[in-house]
C-alpha cells in the first residue's frame, strides 16, 4: 500500500486544539488556584497557601502537559493568561511578566526532557512559581504593596504581613513551600495519570 | 456537489491492522440524502468525521485511500477550506458552541471564512427568515434548551452556505417535537438541492426525505436500501440490525408482536433485594402504604422566585416495584422534579426527606456519578458497612462481575450506566429515578437499558424514567405520568393506552 | 438546567441571567474602551482610597444601566451598601481574633464587589466577535486571544460541571467536611477533581472540533459584523477615566 500515511499531523488545525486546551485548562488553573488560595486569608496560613495551590493544582497541570503537542507556546500561553487576569486585577505589570517568563522556563523544561516525568515536575516546578511569586512586592517594595493590600484586607491581616515582611525567611517559606507542594503534587499526580487518565485513554 | 471515498482504510492507532474501516468504497451523489446506519462502534462516524476533514487534517491516525469532494482531495484542502464546502453539525449541544450568544454563533462561521461583514448580515438574516428564530436573536446561549441549540446550530453551519451537510446524530438529545422542527430543516437543505449525509439510527423522522440508508457493519457498508426496500422486509429485520422504528404510528402494532414479553426476569430479585440494605424506617411523609402498593411523595414543590414556581406537585404516586415513565416536553419541569425527588435541590426539609427515604437519580450524564479507579470500589464507596461479597453479588446481577477491576470511565456507555445503578443499590436506595436513559442508543443498547431496568424493577425497587423515547416506554413501563408546567396534568396505566401515548408523544392529540 | 441561582453580582450568573438583553446600541462601548475601563478601575480600587472607587462604580453602574441592566445594578447597591454599613458598624466594635475572619470576608466582599461589577459589565456586553475583532485591531494574535475567549467562556462550564458532579457525591454520602475526608484527603481530592478533568476535556475536545469545521483557524483572516470603532461615548468615558486616573496621581 503506498498511499498509507500518517493523519492529525502538527498542523494549523492541531494549533486551534493546543489553544482550546489552554483556554481550558487556564479556566481551570485559575478556579483552582483561586480555591487553594483562600486558605491563605487565614493569617497563620500564608505562608503555606502557595504549598496548597500547586497540590491542588498539580494533577490538572500534568493533564494539560500530557495533552497538549506544542508544550513550549501552551505553557507560555497559560502563564501569560493567568499574567493577563491578575494584572486586570491590580497587580503590577512586572508581575505579568514574571509570568511569561515561568512560562517559557515551564516550556523549555518540558521540551528537554520530552515530556516524560522528569519534565512535566520541573515544568510543574517552574508554574508553582508563578502563585509564589505573587507576594514579592512585599519585600521588593514593601510600602507600597501594604497600601494596596490595605485596601483589600482588614488592620489584623495588614499588621501579620507587615510583620512577615521583616525577615526574609517567609519568602523563601513561599518558595520552598510550593516546590514541595509541586514536587508531592508531582508525585501524586503521576499516580493519578497511571490509575485513572491513562486507563481511561485519555493521556499516554 | 459528488462525495466519492475510495478504498478507505483507517485506524485511530499507528498501523492499520486493527483498522475501524477497511477498505471502504462509498458514492454520493449531489442532491442526495444519506443516512449511515449500524451498531455503535461500526464506523459510522468515523466515515462522517473523513467527509468533514476532521480526517486526515484533525484525529491521528493511520489512513489508506482517498476522500474527494467533487474533483478535490480532502487531504490537498486545509479544515478551513473544506468548511466552506461542509457543514458539520454533531451529537451534543452542549459542546459546540464557540460563542456566548446566539448573534455571534449564526455569525461565527461567516466571519471566521472572512466574508464581506454586509453579506455575513444578510446571509443571517436570510437565515433566521428561514429557520425562523426570530425569538432565539440575542439570548445566551447558557439558557437555551437542547432543542433551540441544535437549531441554531443548524442554521449557522446553513449561514455559511456550504453545498454538503454532515450531521453526527443530531437527534439524540432532541425530544419529538423539536425532532420534527429538524426534520423540516433537513427537508429544507434537500430542496435546495444540498447533499445531506446524517449518521443516525432513528428513521422515522427522515421518512420523507431519506433517498439511501447505508447500513455500515465492520468498517464495511454491508447493505444499501432505499427506504421502501426497508420497509418491505419488516420491522423485525430492521430491529434486529439494531435501527429503531421506522413509523411511529405503526410502533404499537410492532411492539405488541415482537418485544412485548410476558415479564419473566425473575432471577435478578435475590441480588438486590439483600437484607442488609434495606431501610426500616420510613419518614413522617413518605408513607408506603402496604395496601395500595405504592409510594407517595408530597409536597414537592420548587422555584426559583415565588411567583413563577417550576416545581408544583402536591402528591406523587409511584406504584411500587413497577417502572413508571415520565414524559413532557423540554422545560415541563421533569429534570427538577427527579433533582428534587433525589434530594439535590429545594429546601432542607425536602432534602433530608429525601436522604431517609432513600431515591437515588441516575443522571444523563453518567460520567459525573464515577469517581472510582474500578468498579468494585465504585459499589463499595457508598455501601455501610462495606461488604465485597455483597458489591460482587450487586455486579453479577448487572452482569458486570467481569470487570469488577476495570476503571469505570473507560467501559462503554451502558456499562457506566449498570455501574452507576450498582453504586444506587450499594448505597440502599429503594426508589431510583433515571434522566433519560436511552437518549442517542441504537434498538439493541435500548433493549438492554430495557432488561436492566425490568429486572430491577422485578427485585422490588420502584422506578421513575424520565424519557422522550416511545419506543423505551411499551418497552418496559406500566405506567406513564405526564408533566406540563410544573404539574401533573395526567398519570395512567399504559395497558390499553398505547395510542393515547404515543398521540400525545407525537403531538397529534 | 442554567445557572441563574448564583448570587448577581458573581460574573458567573451574568452569562446565565435569565432576563432577554434589549441592548440599546447607541451607547454600546467599543472593545477596547471596556478594557481599559476595567484596567483603570481595577487599578483605581485596589490601589486608591475608597473615593475612587466609588467613581468608578459609578461610571460602571451608569453604563449597566444604559444597557437596561437595573435588576443588577439595584442588587449590587443594595448588598454592597448594607455590607459597607456592617462593616461600619462592626470595624470600631472589639469582637477578638475569632471574629477578625468575619470581618476580613465582609471587608473582602466590599472592597472586591466594585471590581466585580465592572467586570460584570465588560463580560456580559462584549460579544466574542467584537472582542476577536478589537483585538487584531490591537495587532495582539490570535494565538493569545483564541485561549482568552474559551477560557472566559469556559467558567460557566466548570462551574456547571462541578456542580454536577457535588450533586452526585451528596448522593453517595462524599462530603468535604466528614470523618472519610479527614482520613483521606487525596482520595477526597481524587473524587472531585478526576470526573471534573474528564468531563472537561472532553467537552474541550468537542468544542475545538465544532470550532475547526466551522473554518476557525489562526492563518485566515476574520472580519467581524458589528462594526468597531470609537464613537463620542467612547471618548467620554476615556476621558473620565483619564481624569480620574491623573486626580488620584495629582492628589497622591
Amino acid at each position: 500500500m503506498s498511499n498509507t500515511r500518517i493523519t492529525g499531523k502538527k498542523s494549523s488545525n492541531t494549533l486551534v486544539r493546543d489553544l482550546v486546551n489552554v483556554g481550558i485548562f487556564g479556566a481551570l488553573y485559575l478556579v483552582l488556584s483561586g480555591l487553594g488560595a483562600s486558605i491563605g486569608f487565614i493569617p497563620a496560613f500564608i505562608v503555606v497557601s502557595t504549598c496548597a495551590v500547586s497540590l491542588v493544582t498539580s494533577v490538572p497541570l500534568f493533564l494539560f502537559f500530557s495533552k497538549v503537542e506544542r508544550p513550549l507556546l501552551c505553557c507560555v500561553l497559560l502563564c501569560t493568561l493567568f499574567g493577563v487576569v491578575m494584572v486586570f486585577s491590580g497587580h503590577g505589570i512586572s508581575y505579568g511578566l514574571l509570568c511569561v517568563m515561568y512560562g517559557v522556563l515551564a516550556g523549555f523544561c518540558l521540551k528537554l526532557f520530552h515530556k516524560n516525568f522528569v519534565g512535566c515536575l520541573f515544568a510543574n516546578v517552574m508554574i508553582s512559581f508563578v502563585p509564589s511569586s505573587m507576594m514579592i512586592p512585599l519585600w521588593a517594595s514593601t510600602e507600597e504593596y501594604l497600601a494596596y493590600c490595605s485596601s483589600v484586607c482588614d488592620s489584623a491581616y495588614i499588621a501579620h504581613l507587615a510583620e512577615l515582611s521583616s525577615s526574609y525567611w517567609p519568602l523563601i517559606g513561599l518558595f520552598g513551600f510550593g516546590t514541595a507542594g509541586a514536587v508531592v503534587g508531582g508525585f501524586i499526580a503521576r499516580r493519578v495519570m497511571k490509575r485513572h487518565f491513562e486507563r481511561i485513554g485519555l493521556a499516554k | 456537489m459528488n462525495i466519492s471515498l475510495k478504498n478507505i482504510s483507517f485506524s485511530y492507532t499507528d498501523s492499520l491492522d486493527d483498522a475501524i474501516l477497511k477498505n471502504l468504497n462509498l458514492e454520493i451523489r449531489s442532491g442526495e440524502c444519506v443516512v449511515l446506519a449500524g451498531e455503535s462502534g461500526c464506523g459510522k462516524t468515523t466515515i462522517s468525521k473523513l467527509i468533514n476533514g476532521l480526517i486526515p487534517h484533525y484525529h491521528s491516525g493511520t489512513m489508506d485511500g482517498d476522500v474527494l469532494l467533487g474533483d478535490k482531495n480532502t487531504a490537498d484542502m486545509t479544515l478551513a477550506e473544506i468548511s466552506r464546502v461542509v457543514g458539520s453539525v454533531f451529537q451534543n449541544p452542549r459542546s459546540q458552541f464557540f460563542n456566548i450568544d446566539t448573534d455571534c454563533e449564526l455569525a461565527f462561521g461567516c466571519e471566521n471564512l472572512g466574508m464581506d461583514p454586509e453579506e455575513i448580515k444578510q446571509r443571517v438574516e436570510n437565515v433566521v427568515q428561514e429557520f425562523h428564530l426570530e425569538h432565539l436573536l440575542g439570548r445566551s446561549i447558557f439558557n437555551l434548551s437542547g432543542g433551540e441549540k441544535q437549531k441554531i446550530a443548524c442554521a449557522s453551519v446553513s449561514a455559511t452556505g456550504p453545498e454538503i451537510f454532515v450531521l453526527d446524530e443530531p437527534s439524540a438529545n432532541l425530544d419529538l417535537k423539536t425532532i420534527e422542527d429538524l426534520k423540516e430543516i433537513v427537508s429544507r437543505w434537500k430542496k435546495a438541492g444540498k447533499t445531506v449525509v446524517i449518521v443516525e439510527h432513528r428513521l422515522y423522522y427522515l421518512r420523507d426525505v431519506v433517498d439511501r440508508i447505508c447500513y455500515v457493519k465492520d468498517g464495511q457498508i454491508a447493505y444499501e436500501w432505499t427506504l421502501a426496500e426497508l420497509e418491505a422486509k419488516g420491522p423485525a429485520y430492521a430491529s434486529s440490525l439494531g435501527l429503531r422504528c421506522m413509523n411511529l404510528e405503526m410502533l404499537n402494532a410492532a411492539c405488541h408482536s415482537v418485544n412485548r414479553h410476558p415479564r419473566s426476569e425473575t432471577e435478578g430479585i435475590h441480588y438486590f433485594s439483600c437484607s442488609q440494605l434495606r431501610r426500616d424506617h420510613q419518614p413522617r411523609d413518605v408513607i408506603a402504604s402496604k395496601a395500595k402498593q405504592s409510594i407517595i411523595f408530597s409536597n414537592l414543590t420548587f422555584s426559583y422566585h415565588h411567583k413563577h414556581p417550576i416545581l408544583d406537585i402536591d402528591c406523587l404516586e409511584l406504584p411500587c416495584g413497577q417502572i413508571t415513565a415520565l414524559i413532557g416536553h423540554n422545560g415541563a419541569g421533569k429534570s427538577t422534579l427527579a433533582q428534587v425527588l433525589c434530594g439535590l435541590q429545594g429546601s432542607w426539609r425536602q432534602k433530608r426527606a429525601a436522604r431517609k427515604c432513600g431515591t437515588y437519580l441516575i443522571m444523563q450524564d453518567v460520567n459525573h456519578q464515577l469517581f472510582t479507579e474500578s468498579v468494585l470500589d465504585e459499589v463499595l464507596l457508598g455501601m455501610k458497612p462495606q461488604d465485597e461479597k455483597l458489591a460482587l453479588e450487586i455486579l453479577e446481577g448487572l452482569n458486570l462481575k467481569q470487570y469488577a477491576d476495570n476503571h469505570p470511565m473507560a467501559l462503554s456507555g451502558g456499562q457506566k450506566q449498570r455501574v452507576a445503578i450498582g453504586s444506587g443499590i450499594s448505597s440502599g436506595c429503594d426508589v431510583v429515578v433515571f434522566d433519560e436513559p436511552t437518549s442517542g442508543l441504537d434498538y439493541r443498547q435500548m433493549l438492554a437499558v430495557s432488561a436492566t431496568l425490568k429486572k430491577l424493577a422485578a427485585s422490588g425497587k420502584t422506578l421513575l424514567v424520565i424519557t422522550h423515547d416511545p419506543e423505551f416506554i411499551l418497552n418496559s413501563c406500566q405506567s406513564v405520568i405526564r408533566m406540563e408546567h410544573g404539574k401533573i396534568v395526567e398519570q395512567y396505566p399504559l395497558s390499553g393506552n398505547e395510542n393515547q401515548l404515543i398521540k400525545m408523544m407525537t403531538g397529534k392529540l | 438546567m442554567t445557572i441563574n441561582k448564583t448570587w448577581g453580582f458573581s460574573p458567573l450568573a451574568a452569562l446565565g441571567s435569565k432576563e432577554q438583553q434589549s441592548r440599546n446600541l447607541a451607547f454600546a462601548l467599543d472593545a477596547r474602551t471596556k478594557l481599559f475601563l476595567a484596567l483603570a478601575a481595577n487599578g483605581m480600587i485596589f490601589t486608591a482610597p475608597l473615593v475612587y472607587s466609588l467613581l468608578m462604580v459609578a461610571v460602571a453602574s451608569i453604563l449597566l444601566l444604559l444597557e437596561g441592566k437595573w435588576k443588577f445594578v439595584c442588587t449590587f447597591f443594595f448588598v454592597y451598601l448594607s455590607a459597607g454599613f456592617f462593616f461600619g458598624q462592626v470595624k470600631n466594635l472589639d469582637i477578638g481574633t475569632s471574629g477578625t475572619i468575619i470581618l476580613a470576608s465582609l471587608f473582602l466582599m466590599y472592597r472586591i464587589m466594585p471590581a466585580c461589577a465592572v467586570l460584570y459589565y465588560v463580560i456580559t456586553t462584549t460579544k466574542v466577535n467584537e472582542f476577536l475583532a478589537c483585538m487584531s485591531r490591537m495587532h495582539i494574535l490570535n494565538k493569545v486571544t483564541i485561549p482568552l475567549i474559551v477560557m472566559i467562556r469556559f467558567f460557566p462550564t466548570v462551574y456547571d460541571e462541578a456542580r454536577a458532579i457535588g450533586n452526585a457525591m451528596r448522593m453517595r454520602g462524599i462530603r468535604l467536611f466528614s470523618l472519610r475526608t479527614i482520613k483521606n484527603p487525596v482520595a477526597f481530592l481524587e473524587y472531585r477533581l478526576v470526573p471534573l478533568l474528564v468531563s472537561i476535556t472532553k467537552i474541550g475536545d468537542e468544542l475545538s472540533i465544532a470550532a475547526v469545521t466551522r473554518g476557525l483557524s489562526t492563518e485566515t483572516k476574520r472580519t467581524c459584523v458589528a462594526d468597531i470603532g470609537f464613537r463620542w461615548v467612547d471618548f467620554v468615558v476615556w476621558a473620565y477615566c483619564i481624569a480620574v486616573i491623573v486626580m488620584f496621581l495629582y492628589r497622591s
